[in-house]
């Protein structure tokens, strides 16, 4: 039914503006709240070293022609030797980031504090919403939707024929959880932007797996064909002055 | 590095403030970013604003910036007092700070007393052992003292733990070669290379290695540097047109009697466009020394 209902102006007052006020607010003090509870993160000498046995990795795959073929050699050598190669990881020591990740007591209080700081609000306002604003429209999606969104964006209304764009509370409610990370990062400045959805992403993945990556920088080394760039460099040498002298 | 917009921006303010106008603050903003060393520049104006109590209250929290950066400017212009006051301030204001011990530690080694200074670095370094800073001030020591071999062997600690520090790499390389120990050298600038290909400065700095080593093939290597200096800096630079030509006539010397190989294919030509290149440059330089250039490639060429 295409029936247009008129929706009191009051609801947008009183329901859809202090919604998103209140969410605002939240995302701000939770901010703050982080920032005072953030612990110095203290690095591990064995992570910092594979870090920059990466990035030297990395250095030598991108720079491999330009360096002397011997020179060449005795790098990739240093890196993939069997015995104590940098990027060798023998494989029952891969260290596993889960284990360490349980292992670690600091890591551990860390990942419970930012999951805490995290879950505590959202299901504070959750409620809030549900108790407060449930059962009645709150809004109009201004494009049509199929039925099957009816349940979802529809909670507290109990009559079916309301046409699937007039929704509910909740569905704005979590319109402005994923939505106001582009507002965060204009008011506390870019970096601090992580918003709900990023925060829950980085939930699935743990920490910095460099045993995979070590390893798939070895491959990359093997993989390389040498081919001395630099006589090709006389030639442009030779162009260039050519040009110059001219 | 510094780009090159940062480096005219950083010219620009600094002449604007030497001559009277503004933008003190600023300036010293910029300096701080870029981490360059203006230390009078620094010191001179740094001190006007924190001596005027007006200007310092204006400046609001960073005002403790502005102490440890005029702080470490006093420092490398040996003015040992204002230093003082200036950790003084910021002991203060903040004690058991390992910031603040860093410069406490600082202002001993400026001071010469190398054994207390080392000291107190040991202890810094036992509560942050992965301190890049530290390490760095450790190998200074050991330069500033005149003992290389124990630079170098800081340096090589340092380097197995953090191999991804460019500068690091570089101030290696410098000490191996006034060591003389060339193929060391060669190593290290052969790391920069390949973390920055495209910068004529370490091309031209591992050509002059190989040229100093001497031996048929590194001279030959060494042409070949020095044509990539060449091809990346548009013929300007002086140094690697010199390099080429001497080192073709040292290959040609060195190769006397044998048979002239490939290599010689494309070289004639670079070597004479090399030596017209740099008179060029010369007549349009210094033409007052063109003469002794002509008669130094002229010797070259023969000989």
């Amino acid at each position: 039914m295409a029936e247009d209902l008129v929706l009191d102006t009051a609801i947008r007052d009183w329901v859809l503006i202090p919604l998103s006020v209140v969410m605002v607010l939240i995302g701000i003090l939770r901010y703050f709240v982080s920032k005072l509870m953030r612990s110095s993160p203290s690095p591990d000498a064995k992570i910092v070293k594979e870090g920059q046995v990466i990035i030297r990795a990395r250095n030598l795959k991108a720079g491999a022609n330009f360096i002397p073929l011997r020179s060449f050699r005795t790098r990739r050598l240093y890196f993939s030797n069997e015995e104590n190669g940098l990027l060798h990881v023998p494989k029952g020591q891969g260290t596993n980031p889960q284990a360490q990740m349980f292992s670690d007591p600091n890591m551990a209080m860390d990942m419970m504090k930012k999951n805490l700081s995290m879950i505590i609000p959202q299901t504070l306002t959750f409620a809030w919403v549900n108790f407060f604003f449930s059962g009645f429209v709150a809004a109009k999606i201004p494009f049509p939707l199929t039925q099957r969104f009816r349940s979802m964006l529809q909670n507290g209304i109990d009559l079916s024929t309301v046409d699937v764009s007039y929704v509910s509370s909740r569905s704005w409610y979590f319109l402005n959880l994923f939505g106001l990370r582009g507002l965060f990062s204009l008011i506390l400045g870019d970096e601090n932007a992580i918003d709900d959805t990023q925060r829950m992403m980085q939930m699935g993945g743990f920490g910095f797996d460099a045993s995979k990556s070590l390893g798939a920088e070895k491959d990359g080394l093997d993989i390389i064909q040498h081919d001395w760039a630099l006589p090709r460099f006389e030639q442009r040498a030779e162009s260039v002055l050519r040009k110059l002298v001219k | 590095m510094v780009m090159k917009t940062e480096e005219r921006e950083l010219n620009q303010l600094e002449n604007q403030v030497e001559n009277g106008g503004g933008g003190v603050w600023e300036y010293l903003s910029l300096v701080r970013k870029l981490k360059v060393r203006r230390s009078e520049i620094v010191l001179k104006h740094g001190l006007s604003i924190l001596n005027d109590s007006g200007k310092r209250s204006a400046l609001g929290p960073d005002e403790w910036t502005l102490y440890e950066q005029v702080a470490v400017a006093a420092m490398n212009c040996q003015s040992l007092a204002v230093a003082q006051n200036c950790i003084k301030v910021l002991q203060k204001k903040f004690p058991e700070s390992k910031r603040v011990g860093k410069l406490e530690a600082l202002l001993i080694e400026a001071k010469g007393m190398w054994e207390e200074a080392e000291k107190a670095y040991s202890i810094l370094l036992e509560d942050n052992p992965l301190d890049q800073v530290i390490h760095k001030r450790k190998v200074a020591m050991a330069k500033a003292q005149g003992k290389p071999s124990l630079a170098i062997e800081h340096l090589n600690k340092y380097l197995e733990v953090f191999m991804a520090d460019q500068d690091a790499w570089r101030e290696l390389a410098e000490i191996y070669v006034s060591l003389q120990m060339y193929k060391q050298a060669a190593f290290c600038y052969e790391e920069l290379i390949l973390s920055q290909p495209t910068l004529p400065l370490y091309h031209l700095a591992y050509a002059d290695v190989l040229y100093t080593i001497g031996g048929l093939e590194n001279l030959i290597a060494a042409r070949k540097y020095y044509a990539a200096t060449i091809d990346l800096t548009g013929g300007k630079c002086t140094r690697a047109l010199l390099g080429i030509c001497l080192c073709g006539s040292a290959i040609s010397q060195l190769s006397r009697g044998r048979n002239k190989e490939d290599k010689d294919m494309a070289a004639q030509e670079l070597e004479s466009l090399a030596a017209t290149g740099l008179e060029k440059e010369y007549k349009q330089k210094s033409p007052a020394k063109l003469n002794l250039l002509s008669s130094a490639l002229r010797s070259l060429k023969l000989s």
